[in-house]
C-alpha cells in the first residue's frame, strides 16, 4: 500500500488539511505505520499535481484538501485491485534464515530459537493489545498482524523440523557461478 | 504464594533399553495472577507435564508442588480430594456428564466433597461466564462454546486456585475459541494461576509466558513482561 492511496481513501470522507490527515491515517492503522508530517504533504503535492487531490482557500493558516473526480477513480480502481504478493517487501527472516544456512559457522537453530521467541513476544504484545477496547478497523488490524505472526512461528516450526533432516549439499564454488558480461 | 511448583521433574515411560524421557528435568512455577502456555511437537511432553503439575501422574524424580503441598506426599485418597478442591481442569473433550444439568455438572466437585449451597455456587459461576439462565440445560442443549464456558466455571468453582487447560479451544471455531481463551485471561487476572497446553501459538499468545518443549526439554520461554520468572532448566 502507498500512503497515496491511504490519503486518497482519507480524503473521500472529506476535505482535511495535513495534521488531519496525519492523525486519521494514524487512528485507522492504530499507530502500526507511523507518518510524519513531511511524507503527508510531500504525498499531498504530488497529489496535486497529478489532479487527484484539489487545494481548497487557507482556512485558520491551514489549506485543506479535497479529493477529486480522477482521485475518487484512482482510489476505486486501487480498492478494485488486490494486492499482489510481489508488491510487497522481501521477507528478511527468511532471507537472513536462508543465508544462515548456507553461511559456515552460524548455529542455525539458534537463529530460528532466537526469532521465534521474539516473534511470540510480539504476539503476546499484540494480544495483549486485543484486550483492550478498539474500533472494528483497527481490530481487524491487529488482527492481521496477529495472523501474521502466527504464520511466521508456524513457518519457523517448519524450518526447526526440516533442519532435524537436512544433509548439507556441496555449495557451487563462487568460480563456478557464471558472471554476466 | 506460589501455586504450582515443578521441582527438576523427571518423567521416564518404560524401563531399560525403551525407556523414553518424557520429562527431562523440567523446572516451573507458575504465580497467582499468571497464565502460563506450553507449546510443543507431539510428544514432547507437554500432556505428561499438565498429567505431572494436577496429580494425575507422578514423576520419576523431582517434586510437584501445588499450593506448597507435595503432591507426592499424599496418600491417594488425600490426593483425589486435594485435587477436587484445588485444581480445576479443561479438556479438549469437555468431559461434562450428559445426564446432568450445567449447574449440576458445576457443582459436582463441590456435591462429592458434601459442600452445602453448591446449587447456589455453581450458578455465581455460570453468571461469571455469561451462562446465566443456562444452568437447568443439558450439555446437549448448549452450542460447543457454551458447554466449554460450562468447563471452565466448573474448573473455577469453589477454592480452586489452579486451572489446567488441554488444548481447550481445540474443537471450537476461531472466534469461539477466543472467548475461551477472554475468559480464561480474566480468570487469571482476577487471582487464579492455569497453564494452558496448546499447538496454537496465537492461543499460546494470550499467556504471561510460553515455554516450549521439545523432548522433553524445556528449549526456550517467551516472557511477556516479567523478568524475574522463576522457570529454568540447568
Amino acid at each position: 500500500m502507498s500512503v497515496k492511496h491511504g490519503l486518497l481513501a482519507l480524503l473521500e470522507r472529506g476535505p482535511m488539511y495535513g495534521y488531519q490527515l496525519r492523525a486519521a491515517f494514524d487512528s485507522a492503522t492504530g499507530g502500526t505505520w507511523p507518518l510524519n508530517i513531511g511524507q503527508v504533504y510531500t504525498t499531498l503535492s504530488r497529489l496535486e499535481r497529478d489532479d487527484l487531490v484539489a487545494a481548497l482557500p487557507e482556512n485558520d493558516g491551514q489549506r485543506p484538501y479535497e479529493i477529486t473526480g480522477h482521485g475518487r477513480d484512482e482510489l476505486k480502481k486501487w480498492f478494485a485491485t488486490p494486492v499482489q504478493r510481489g508488491d510487497r517487501p522481501r521477507d528478511e527472516v527468511a532471507i537472513k534464515l536462508a543465508l544462515a544456512i548456507t553461511t559456515p559457522g552460524v548455529d542455525v537453530a539458534k537463529v530460528v530459537m532466537t526469532q521465534r521467541t521474539a516473534t511470540m513476544r510480539t504476539l503476546q504484545e499484540y494480544t495483549r493489545l486485543k484486550t483492550q477496547p478498539g474500533d472494528l478497523p483497527w481490530l481487524l488490524v491487529l488482527d492481521a498482524m496477529i495472523f501474521q505472526a502466527e504464520a511466521e512461528l508456524r513457518w519457523l516450526d517448519h524450518c526447526e523440523a526440516s533442519l532435524l533432516r537436512y544433509e548439507p549439499q556441496a555449495l557451487p564454488q563462487t568460480a563456478d557461478v557464471e558472471v554476466p558480461r | 504464594m506460589t501455586v504450582l511448583e515443578l521441582r527438576g521433574v523427571h518423567r521416564v515411560h518404560g524401563t531399560g533399553e525403551t525407556a523414553v524421557n518424557a520429562l527431562d528435568d523440567v523446572s516451573l512455577t507458575v504465580e497467582p495472577g499468571e497464565l502460563v502456555a506450553v507449546m510443543g511437537p507431539s510428544g514432547s511432553g507437554k500432556s505428561t507435564l499438565l498429567n505431572l503439575a494436577g496429580g494425575l501422574d507422578s514423576p520419576t524424580s523431582g517434586q510437584v508442588l501445588v499450593d506448597g503441598t507435595s503432591l507426592q506426599s499424599l496418600s491417594r485418597k488425600q490426593l483425589a480430594a486435594w485435587r477436587r478442591k484445588r485444581i480445576g481442569y479443561v479438556f479438549q473433550n469437555l468431559n461434562l456428564i450428559a445426564s446432568l444439568t450445567a449447574a449440576e455438572n458445576v457443582a459436582l466437585p463441590l456435591d462429592l466433597d458434601g459442600v452445602r449451597g453448591s446449587r447456589k455456587q455453581a450458578e455465581q459461576a455460570l453468571s461469571e461466564v455469561d451462562l446465566d439462565g443456562y444452568a437447568d440445560r443439558f450439555p446437549d442443549e448448549m452450542s460447543g462454546g457454551q458447554q466449554q464456558r460450562v468447563a471452565i466455571a466448573r474448573a473455577l468453582i469453589g477454592e480452586r486456585r489452579l486451572v489446567l487447560a488441554d488444548e481447550p479451544t481445540g474443537a471450537l471455531d476461531s472466534r469461539t475459541g477466543e472467548t475461551v481463551l477472554r475468559l480464561l485471561r480474566s480468570k487469571v487476572d482476577a487471582g487464579a494461576a492455569a497453564v494452558l497446553v496448546t499447538h496454537d501459538a496465537r492461543h499460546a499468545a494470550w499467556a504471561d509466558r510460553v515455554v516450549f518443549l521439545r523432548d522433553g526439554v524445556v528449549v526456550d520461554v517467551s516472557e511477556r513482561d516479567h523478568p524475574e520468572q522463576l522457570l529454568s532448566t540447568p
